[in-house]
């Protein structure tokens, strides 16, 4: 999943300055189940807004409401009714929802609640750990399916470095050492020599390196390609309803 | 008229132990602050944050949860 945590309240105050009608949208996919932008946090940060708008002593109507899922169009549109006469919208999705809404409602202003943290997924009650760095280019047939580039501080892919102490990264008694983890996992599986294999450097170009992502299915899509349309798409506008 | 501050208190009490103490502490003549209004939920574990906070917002001073 996509992991992710609330900014600060006073950040999302700052963010919404102005305002006097606020809408703080969830989003019922990754973010409510790492409780940081689901329904209940997004009833929780309405009441939280207006209760702090009130002791500063401004008149601030704040409400809220989940989506099933703000990273795709067509889902935002069940919250259209709710966003009628709002000045500000406060997402709590991650950052492709954010983006996704002010693709939707372009008319809107809208701001993110959370800060985007990782691709992860939680080892513990209340924890949550990275996996994935969405490299473009999977390694983890490498390394028996332990994550170096997501889960080695530097990103190592002949590792373990000189850092690795006791099964531990060097930044932190908390971080466990990837190549360690990799090490064990090989033994375990029995073939330890695949360590010895040098890999070569890395193309980072398949991922975010490469510039803004893009996936085309000819296969999938319908329609001409952009190159044939007369105009671009326009996201239908609210004040045009 | 007196200044001195009564707080309103929202008492959220389980039906099956707080709530049925402070029934019992009613048969028994035993008296509370008029400021605290109890609030019966199923189970504490029914309580949620935006219950406080709705009290909270609502004018209480305090929350008070037994169960």
């Amino acid at each position: 999943m996509i992991v992710a945590e609330q900014k600060p309240l006073d950040e999302i105050l700052a963010l919404t300055e102005g305002a006097e009608r606020v809408a703080v949208l969830g989003c019922g996919t990754c973010v409510t189940v790492c409780f940081a932008g689901g329904e209940k946090e997004a009833e929780v940060l309405a009441a939280s807004l207006r209760m702090r708008a009130r002791v500063q002593g401004r008149s601030l109507d704040a409400t809220h409401g989940v989506v099933q899922r703000q990273c795709e169009w067509e889902y935002l549109d069940a919250a259209r009714p709710s966003l009628e006469g709002v000045d500000c919208v406060v997402s709590l999705a991650c950052g492709v929802g954010v983006q996704a809404m002010v693709e939707r409602f372009p008319e809107l202003r809208t701001v993110p609640g959370l800060n985007t943290k990782f691709y992860g997924l939680p080892t513990e009650h209340g924890v949550w750990e990275a996996r994935c760095a969405g490299c473009g280019d999977c390694v983890l047939g490498l390394t028996d399916g332990i994550c170096p580039v997501a889960r080695c501080s530097k990103s190592l892919l002949n590792g373990p470095c000189g850092g690795s102490q006791g099964g531990k990264c060097e930044i932190s008694p908390d971080t466990p050492c990837a190549w360690h983890l990799i090490y064990e996992r090989m033994e375990a599986l029995g073939h330890l020599d695949r360590l010895a294999e040098i890999q070569p450097p890395k193309d980072w170009s398949p991922g975010p390196s490469g510039g803004p992502g893009r996936i085309v299915r000819e296969d999938l899509r319908r329609g001409p390609p952009p190159a044939e349309e007369s105009e671009p798409a326009q996201p239908s506008s609210l004040l045009a309803s | 008229m007196s200044q001195e501050f009564e707080p309103r208190i929202v008492a959220f009490c389980c039906h099956h132990c707080a709530y049925g103490a402070a029934d019992l502490a009613g048969a028994m003549r035993l008296r509370y602050p008029e400021g605290v209004r109890v609030v019966r939920l199923p189970c504490t574990g029914k309580l949620d944050v935006a219950h406080v906070l709705e009290a909270f917002e609502r004018g209480a001073d305090g929350a008070f949860v037994a169960g």
